[in-house]
């Protein structure tokens, strides 16, 4: 699924959200957008738009809430937070992603040796 | 459950949606005026930066589609969507909806019905508690396959009381009553009970108490009866103050102190005992034996017991079986040394095996089991039939609906999106076909209990539950995809440009058209073929079931029973009153002869009885018991049986003189050959040193006696004059009119000599025969019907086809016949591929038939599953209604105009 403009899974996206909302505290949609920007230094190219219907996915499976309050313009901005469920999630995800990952260095880097 | 939280979400996001919609659209807006400040920030122009932040953030639009798509339910909102065009496109053709819906209804409808049945029959369970944990105990003798249920009472009380793994054990057995209640007499079912049996079933007074095991601890000690629901509101119409009253049962005063609950039939489907008392109070209503509690010879009550929860079948039986032969051995050494090891080892060898008890004892469901699915499958395909009809139906309107899919695949819905909508369509139409069906159901599952002999239709409930009306459900939903699928696939395969193209590019997309329409038709005779057949068989079956030679004369023939030994009668005042009566009978008017036997043709229960015949040596275990009836005389007079030598009894044939005995044919060329059996001697009394003490005075034709399809049995009449015991017997008169209306003058009669004295079970001989053939009966009109409705259907299918054709190719043919062809080859043209079809349909149909037909082999009576003339006379039937359908449009595509035809566009 990588595209050349370097898309993200959507199960990635996900990850990225919570671990952005876990280490930044409440942030509305702009802000992670920011922060993955930032962080991704632009190796990922994120269209931003995609950010919010995986954010309502996110609300709808209970690991983040999100609550209106004022953005740094002063205009009406939905700011969303890690729930419990949503940290129990993360701790997971992580761990698998870890795993994962130690897997296909394990693997790639054998086949370097061989 | 997390799928249902998130699905709790998306459906509060469906009913929130405009609400929602605004305020993504302020937080998108915040989020492009804040990205937009960032660019300006960075040094862009305001139009650049608002240029270069659109382009970060990607399409708003489709942010939002996307957004929109999660938060709700799609599914749903284009179900709904499909739903109300679907209902709109059923509204504007009322005719087409009628048809389809009431086809569907009568489909439907009658699964429905013989589902309710089957349900009934085969699938539920007792209405008690926990049923899953109830066990039935049957019992197999030595060297046997064959189990029964019955056991002895000293059998029962070592089960009930050292078994380890039930939770409690009940034994009942069946017995009638001559019920008397202020100074009615009439004639009641019962059953006698262990205490414990509502216990163990977990059942609850309606009314009072009902049994408990401190009612059934000594003989004769609590006269008490149970009156179940039904009979307490026929009998005392719901009268709360029975209970403390007392009514007469037999001779003897019994007081009611309950009533069971509305539902509850007992543990066997096919009875519902009106009144229960104690087992303890078997002698007084079954007085011989009168060691029938003590002795373990007498096998004479069933037995079914509760499981403990955590207690398997298997263990239980093996628990069980471990139970029996204690018994059994403690039993025989109870009998001491009089007991031949040879005999001693024959009954050590028996077994007892567990059933699922969740059933109760299940007579009913192993006789009609094969029945029921025999006419499920008939109705089934009679459905499926019906679905291939309404798919040709569906394809017809498709043709019509041409302009309307051409304009939604050209605003582009997918053909998924297309195959939906039909799908949807025809989903609703299954849907209310079957909403319809139920009242259809419900008329013919009536009719078909009514059709039942009245002991089973008096008790059997077919009830529309929960399960009856899930398969209803499913069996719409199906029907609706079934006969929807072939359409909504046709028209998912238009091409947009040849769908605008309209009638031009017919004759290209006609071809598959065509194939797919004789395809149904192939379908439709396949399936109507061996229903055919097997109503062809099941038509030939009764025919000669009921052509059979009973060796009597069954017509005009009055029945009725009567038990004086109920109300107490000794034998020798039943015997006066039996004399008496068939005296005064025999005077009435219209009566030709009377006689009374203990048991009366084909009515399903004769005796057996073993013998001992003068020159007979039978080998070692052969069995030679013939059947035996005790009879007055004039029996064969009454069944026009003839006399082939020798005498009938006469009332000289008394206690005081010789005991005599008449047999019939296969009696005497069994034990005798060609030798004269008059004068010979035979003896019931099975010790061997007994003398031979009854004399052969007469021998008879066979006639049938227990059922039509029997082989010739051996059998033996007793003269009632001289039987020690007289019980129950059914009187027999021969009129010269309709013998029903001689009933209420043998009733007065009756009445006249003993008013307390019921008479009971009236009918007349041809009914009970009659009755006898319930399920072949049933089976041939279901099948006969069904049948005919599947040809019918098939051949309107057939004949839709080839109109279709024809007026499709009106133009062709016109032009062939101004080139020159003649009306046969116009015929042969517009008729070839469906008469393949046809072929084809019937070539594969014969096959099935023939594939199924050792299914049916059981059920047929001197008539082959495979037999030939029905083959071919339903072929040939089959064949001519199909080329008359065919004819009718097809005559019509031969009388085209050639002239007509070419100014036809």
């Amino acid at each position: 699924m990588a595209s050349p403009r370097g898309e993200v899974l959507q199960g990635t996206l996900d990850l990225i959200v919570l671990q952005t909302l876990h280490a930044m505290g409440p942030l509305h949609g702009y802000g992670i957008a920011q922060r993955v920007k930032q962080v991704s230094e632009d190796l990922l190219k994120l269209n931003q738009g995609t950010l919010y219907p995986a954010l309502l996915r996110l609300e709808q499976r209970g690991w983040i809430t999100s609550k209106w309050g004022a953005s740094e313009n002063n205009r009406k901005a939905k700011f969303y937070s890690l729930t419990r469920a949503g940290r129990k999630q993360l701790l997971a995800e992580t761990e698998s992603w870890e795993r994962m990952t130690a897997l296909m260095a394990r693997l790639l880097g054998g086949a370097e040796g061989a | 459950m997390e799928w249902l939280r998130i699905f709790g979400a998306r459906l509060r996001g469906l009913f929130r949606k405009r609400n929602l919609d605004r305020e993504l659209d302020s937080e998108l807006q915040t989020h492009l005026e804040l990205l937009t400040q960032e660019k300006i920030r960075s040094g862009m122009s305001v139009v650049e930066a608002r240029y270069a932040a659109r382009r970060e953030f990607g399409g708003v639009e489709q942010t939002k589609e996307n957004y929109r798509r999660q938060l709700g339910v799609p599914f749903l909102e284009t179900l709904a969507q499909d739903l109300r065009y679907a209902l709109r496109m059923l509204r504007k053709s009322p005719g087409f909806t009628a048809v389809v819906v009431l086809t569907l209804a009568l489909g439907i409808g009658a699964n429905t019905a013989i589902f309710s049945l089957m349900n009934a029959v085969l699938l539920q369970s007792l209405p008690v508690r926990n049923p899953q944990e109830l066990v039935v105990v049957r019992y197999v003798a030595a060297q046997s396959e064959h189990a029964d249920e019955d056991f002895s009472y000293p059998m029962y009380q070592a089960l009930r009381d050292k078994s380890s793994v039930f939770d409690g054990v009940i034994a009942r057995s069946g017995v009638s009553f001559n019920a008397t209640y202020q100074g009615q007499s009439e004639h009641a079912s019962g059953e006698l009970v262990s205490g414990n049996y509502y216990d163990v079933l977990g059942v609850r007074p309606w009314l009072g108490r009902l049994l408990s095991p401190e009612d059934d601890q000594a003989p004769g000690a609590r006269p008490v009866a149970v009156l179940s629901y039904g009979y307490w509101q026929a009998r005392f119409a719901g009268d709360l103050s029975i209970v403390g009253k007392q009514i007469l049962l037999d001779a003897h005063p019994m007081t009611v102190i309950g009533v069971s609950p509305p539902g509850f039939f007992g543990t066997d489907l096919a009875r519902d005992p009106a009144i229960r008392v104690p087992m303890m109070m078997t002698l007084a209503f079954r007085p011989i034996p009168a060691n029938r509690m003590q002795s373990a010879r007498h096998r004479w009550l069933t037995i079914m017991a509760r499981r403990k929860p955590d207690v398997s079948i298997a263990k239980a039986q093996a628990a069980t079986e471990v139970l029996h032969h204690q018994a059994l051995e403690e039993q025989l050494n109870g009998l001491g040394p009089s007991v031949k090891a040879h005999d001693r080892e024959r009954v050590l060898a028996s077994h007892v095996l567990l059933n699922e008890g969740n059933q109760g004892f299940a007579h009913l469901r192993d006789a009609m089991q094969q029945p029921l699915v025999m006419m499920f499958s008939v109705t089934a395909i009679v459905l499926l039939v019906t679905c291939a009809n309404l798919a040709n139906l569906l394809l017809a309107r498709s043709a019509k609906r041409r302009k309307e899919v051409a304009v939604r695949l050209a605003i582009g819905a997918g053909p998924g999106r297309l195959i939906r909508q039909w799908l949807t369509e025809s989903i609703l139409l299954g849907l209310l076909g079957g909403a319809t069906g139920i009242l259809f159901a419900v008329w013919l599952k009536t009719g078909l209990i009514h059709f039942l002999p009245a002991e089973f239709s008096n008790t059997l409930r077919a009830p529309l539950d929960a399960r009856v009306l899930g398969f209803l459900a499913i069996a719409s939903v199906f029907t609706g995809i079934l006969f929807g699928l072939a359409p909504a696939l046709q028209i998912s395969r238009s091409s947009v440009t040849a769908a605008m193209h309209g009638e031009a590019s017919l004759a290209v997309s006609g071809e598959r058209f065509f194939s797919l329409r004789n395809a149904l038709v192939f379908l439709q005779v396949a399936l109507s073929l061996p229903l055919l057949i097997g109503a062809g068989l099941f038509l030939h079956s009764l025919r000669n079931l009921r052509g059979v030679d009973t060796g009597f004369v069954k017509e005009n023939v009055f029945l009725a029973n009567l038990n004086p030994a109920l109300n107490g009668y000794s034998t020798e005042r039943i015997r006066i009153l039996y004399a008496g009566l068939l005296s005064r009978v025999r005077s009435l008017p219209g009566v030709r002869a009377a006689s009374f036997t203990t048991s009366s043709a084909i009515s399903g229960g004769w005796d057996q009885e073993g013998v001992r015949v003068e020159g007979y040596q039978p080998r070692q275990d052969e069995d030679t018991s013939p059947n035996a009836a005790v009879i007055s005389p004039g029996y064969f007079a009454s069944l026009g049986i003839p006399l082939i030598a020798g005498r009938d009894f006469t009332d000289q044939d008394n206690a005081g003189r010789q005991k005599v005995v008449i047999i019939n044919q296969s009696f005497a060329r069994y034990f005798f050959g060609d030798a004269d059996p008059l004068g010979k001697r035979i003896s019931t009394d099975d010790d061997p040193k007994a003398p031979l003490n009854m004399a052969i005075i007469g021998v008879v034709r066979d006639s049938k006696y227990v059922s039509l399809r029997e082989k010739p049995r051996r059998h033996f009449y007793t003269a009632m004059a001289q039987e020690p015991h007289l019980f129950d017997m059914t009187l027999q008169v021969r009129t010269t009119d309709d013998p029903r209306s001689i009933g209420d003058l043998v009733r007065a009669q009756v009445h006249d000599l003993d008013p307390n004295l019921p008479l009971y079970a009236t009918t007349t001989l041809e009914i009970q025969i009659d009755d006898s053939l319930t399920s072949e009966r049933l089976l041939t009109w279901l099948s006969t019907l069904f049948g005919i409705v599947a040809t019918l259907l098939a051949s309107i299918g057939l004949s839709g086809v080839i109109a279709f054709s024809v007026a499709r190719r009106t133009r062709e043919i016109g032009i062939r016949v101004a080139l020159g062809a003649q009306r046969a080859d116009v015929l042969r043209m517009v008729a070839s591929h469906t008469a393949l079809s046809v072929s084809a349909g019937m070539a594969v149909g014969l096959a099935a038939a023939y594939a199924s037909s050792r299914l049916m082999a059981g059920m047929l009576y001197e008539v082959r599953s495979t037999d030939p003339r029905s083959y071919a006379a339903a072929s040939v039937l089959l064949a001519a209604v199909a080329a008359l359908a065919a004819y009718l449009p097809a005559r019509r595509a031969a009388q085209v105009d050639p002239v007509t035809a070419l100014r036809y566009e």
